[in-house]
């Protein structure tokens, strides 16, 4: 499975990658002027927090998302791992939100649906990678429990 | 649910992402070196390569590429694509970096950013990056100029015309004091007027450039307000312009409109060679050709004023291709001047041993000694030069340049209009801009224009461009333009070529050339049929340039997107308030067009 890694010594804080995953990814016009303007306002799926780290989803093992998801919304794609939200069943109830230990995933108040990183799964490469220009993220092999998505332990939250 | 857009989730067909599936590929293209990767990420793909383009459509700097490439020696398309991914927030004009407490942006898609340290919100940024600009430029103009009258001043140039020359040095310090520009060329007293109204009209250096210098750096003021400030700035930068080409023309008298050649076969083979760049004092041009005279040694120019009458100087290449002259290896000395030279020049001409000159040192010495210095040494670099193995392209086109209101018949151009037989008049003005194709958007565009019989004058390297390509060539007028056209052109003169050059963006050709056709029309300038252009941008001074002819009320289409995209208002106030206050629109054009579609609305533009 592929993940972004993150440097944090390299990252400037430029927020390149946020400004690109609205545009790309959460616009509906993909184009860097017209999406500055889209009404409503485009929701990055990436976040840099203060101390120089752009935060992704990081598409745990065991996704707390997903078990919280009362009616399976949100999504472990099965050949990639990547973990989604299918956005048409999303009844806006913001579980996901609460439960999520990074802070990753947003409420789109527009859309009334979750939105996450879901590192552009329908992309050869995600946007935010493409765009850093300090190579602060790559994507990068993540090897262990690749196998296994089925069974996840319980829990409590 | 909410108001989930339509097309972008269908439940009945499954679940469509809200995004597709980008299949470009991002990897080198693969007829290197003649192409390069514009951009990275900017286009939705749909499995096209679209942002590979041709670096330039001129065959003579091609031929430099290969070895470029192969030598590993970098280009200005390496270093641009070297400098991809460019930052979002300043290509939107969203940011600022005016004072230490920043950097600022403003987030278009976060809530807590949105607004800058100080309290600049995306309107106040948008409009400040553009009025940056334009002071930028417009100090441009007043260097020059301040530098000749200068020169003037301390006798190191004697003046043809000296009653000329003292009148001009006149309203030179009445422009800095007082700012008045009655006298400096024809306004009209109905554009005075609306300037006076708008609050545009100088005031002297102090309320032109300063204040407006001073309005980046806080204050409050309406988007509008700002805007017209940056006005302000221009329509002072039009008339020192309008003083330098009038200086000019009083030192070294009039410039006929000439033969020369243009392009890389015009380096001299077996001689010394000097070649000019950027922008400094014609004194010291003249100074220079005076103590080469006589003594073989070949003189051009990149990105300067070609013509200091007598002598001439043969434009080797315009803007975007500035480098490749020093790979022919038969120049022997650089003369750099201010604004439009690259400083990569530094590092290419150590690979092959060039000699570069700075006029804008500081304690450079009188000109004249300095003019000799500079010839002596160009002689010297010729000797130890010998041994590097020359390559100069066969490639020059003719052309006749240096046009003016006094050679143009405008009442034959105004009669055609009146007619119908032309469609009206286009600038096409500009440099080169790396992110097109190097000379191809001008050049399609002018031909477009010509075909569909519109009247088409240049200047500066976009004047450059086109000679590349013909179409200032007498010669080939016929081939290139409509017939209504052509019959205009042939009754103007027998060498006046397809393109009528105005001279270079130091002198004021085209405001000149606009001012005498307003008064020859008794009309004024935004109810005839103009239009300006400027396909290939990319200096501070061509905004400058823009601004001050949307104010004599042409309208202006840009490319590249000025840096003000990211504010709605000052996109706004730049299109309908510029064309309540002055008659023009100032367009910022965003979205990707073919030359064709180009070409067809600036002609539409003349329907007004």
């Amino acid at each position: 499975m592929k993940v972004i890694k993150v440097d944090p010594e390299k990252c400037t804080q430029c927020h390149s990658c946020d400004l690109w995953c609205g545009i790309e990814i959460g616009s509906l016009s993909k184009e860097l002027n017209d999406a500055i303007h889209e009404n409503p306002q485009p929701v990055p799926r990436v976040h840099v927090e203060g101390n120089n780290f752009p935060l992704h989803c990081r598409h745990c093992e065991v996704a707390p998302c997903i078990e919280a998801c009362p009616n399976g919304t949100m999504r472990r794609d099965p050949t990639t791992g990547l973990v989604y939200v299918y956005e048409p069943t999303c009844i806006a109830c913001w579980m996901c939100v609460m439960v999520c230990p990074f802070g990753i995933i947003a409420p789109s108040s527009s859309m009334h649906v979750a939105v996450k990183c879901d590192r552009c799964r329908n992309m050869e490469y995600p946007i935010c990678v493409d765009v850093c220009p300090t190579k602060a993220l790559v994507l990068e092999e993540r090897e262990e429990g690749a196998a296994w998505y089925g069974y996840a332990p319980k829990r409590c939250y | 649910m909410g108001t989930l857009p339509s097309g972008v989730i269908d439940v009945a067909q499954g679940f469509s992402p809200a995004y597709p599936l980008r299949q470009m590929e991002i990897s080198k293209p693969k007829d290197l070196p003649y192409k390069f990767i514009c951009r990275l990420y900017h286009e939705k793909g749909e499995g096209k390569m679209d942002f590979v383009q041709r670096k330039t459509a001129d065959t003579a700097v091609e031929h430099f590429l290969k070895e470029a490439a192969e030598k590993e020696i970098p280009l200005v398309w390496d270093r641009y694509e070297g400098s991809l991914p460019q930052c979002g927030f300043c290509e939107t004009g969203l940011n600022c970096r005016d004072c230490l407490q920043g950097p600022c942006t403003s987030h278009p898609f976060r809530d807590q950013n949105k607004v800058g340290i100080c309290g600049k919100d995306r309107d106040i940024l948008g409009v400040h990056s553009f009025v940056r600009l334009v002071v930028q430029g417009v100090m441009g103009y007043f260097d020059q100029l301040a530098d000749f009258a200068k020169g003037i001043e301390t006798k190191e140039g004697l003046p043809k015309r000296k009653d000329q020359a003292v009148k001009v040095l006149k309203d030179y310090k009445n422009l800095m004091e007082k700012g008045n520009m009655d006298s400096i060329g024809k306004f009209s007293k109905a554009l005075i007027d609306s300037w006076k109204a708008a609050g545009v009209y100088p005031e002297g250096i102090g309320r032109d450039l300063l204040k407006v210098s001073q309005k980046l750096d806080g204050g409050i003021g309406e988007v509008e307000d700002i805007l017209l400030w940056g006005f302000k700035g221009a329509v002072a930068g039009c008339a020192a312009q309008m003083l330098q080409g009038r200086l000019k023309a009083s030192v070294f008298g009039d410039t006929p409109p000439s033969d020369v050649e243009v392009n890389l076969g015009v380096i001299q083979k077996n001689t010394p060679n000097i070649v000019f760049y950027g922008h400094f004092s014609p004194l010291l041009k003249q100074k220079i050709a005076e103590s080469a005279k006589g003594r073989k040694i070949g003189i051009t120019g990149i990105c300067t004023d070609i013509f200091v009458p007598p002598y001439r100087f043969a434009p080797v290449t315009n803007y975007g291709s500035q480098e490749i002259p020093l790979m022919t290896g038969a120049v022997d000395l650089i003369v750099a001047g201010d604004q439009c030279v690259n400083p990569s020049l530094a590092e290419l001409a150590k690979i092959w041993k060039v000699e570069v000159v700075s006029t804008e040192a500081l304690n450079r010495g009188d000109l004249s000694s300095f003019a000799k210095e500079i010839v002596g040494k160009a002689q010297e670099a010729y000797k130890a030069r010998s041994e590097i193995s020359k390559d100069i392209p066969d490639t020059k086109e003719a052309a006749v340049m240096g046009f003016s209101p006094k050679s143009i018949n405008i009442g034959k151009v105004l009669g055609a209009m009146a007619d119908g037989k032309i469609k009206g008049v286009a600038i096409l003005a500009g440099c080169n801009n790396v992110k097109f194709t190097q000379d191809q958007e001008i050049v399609s565009i002018a031909r477009e224009l010509l075909k569909g019989d519109v009247f088409c004058v240049s200047e500066g390297c976009a004047t450059v461009g086109l000679a590349k390509f013909g179409l200032l060539n007498p010669k080939q007028r016929d081939a290139n333009c409509g017939r209504a056209l052509s019959a205009l052109l042939s009754s103007l003169g027998k060498n006046v070529p397809a393109v009528v050059d105005l001279g270079s963006c130091e002198n004021s050709g085209v405001s000149d050339f606009l001012l005498a056709t307003a008064e020859a029309s008794k009309k004024s300038l935004r109810e005839l049929p103009i239009v300006a252009c400027f396909p290939e941008a990319n200096r501070a001074k061509a905004v400058a340039r823009a601004t001050w002819t949307v104010a004599m009320g042409i309208p202006v289409y840009f490319w590249p997107f000025l840096p003000v995209t990211g504010s709605q208002k000052t996109v706004e106030a730049l299109g309908k308030f510029c064309e309540e206050k002055f008659g023009a629109e100032f367009h910022v054009v965003t979205q990707k067009m073919e030359t064709k579609a180009k070409a067809e609305m600036l002609t539409k533009a003349l329907e007004r």
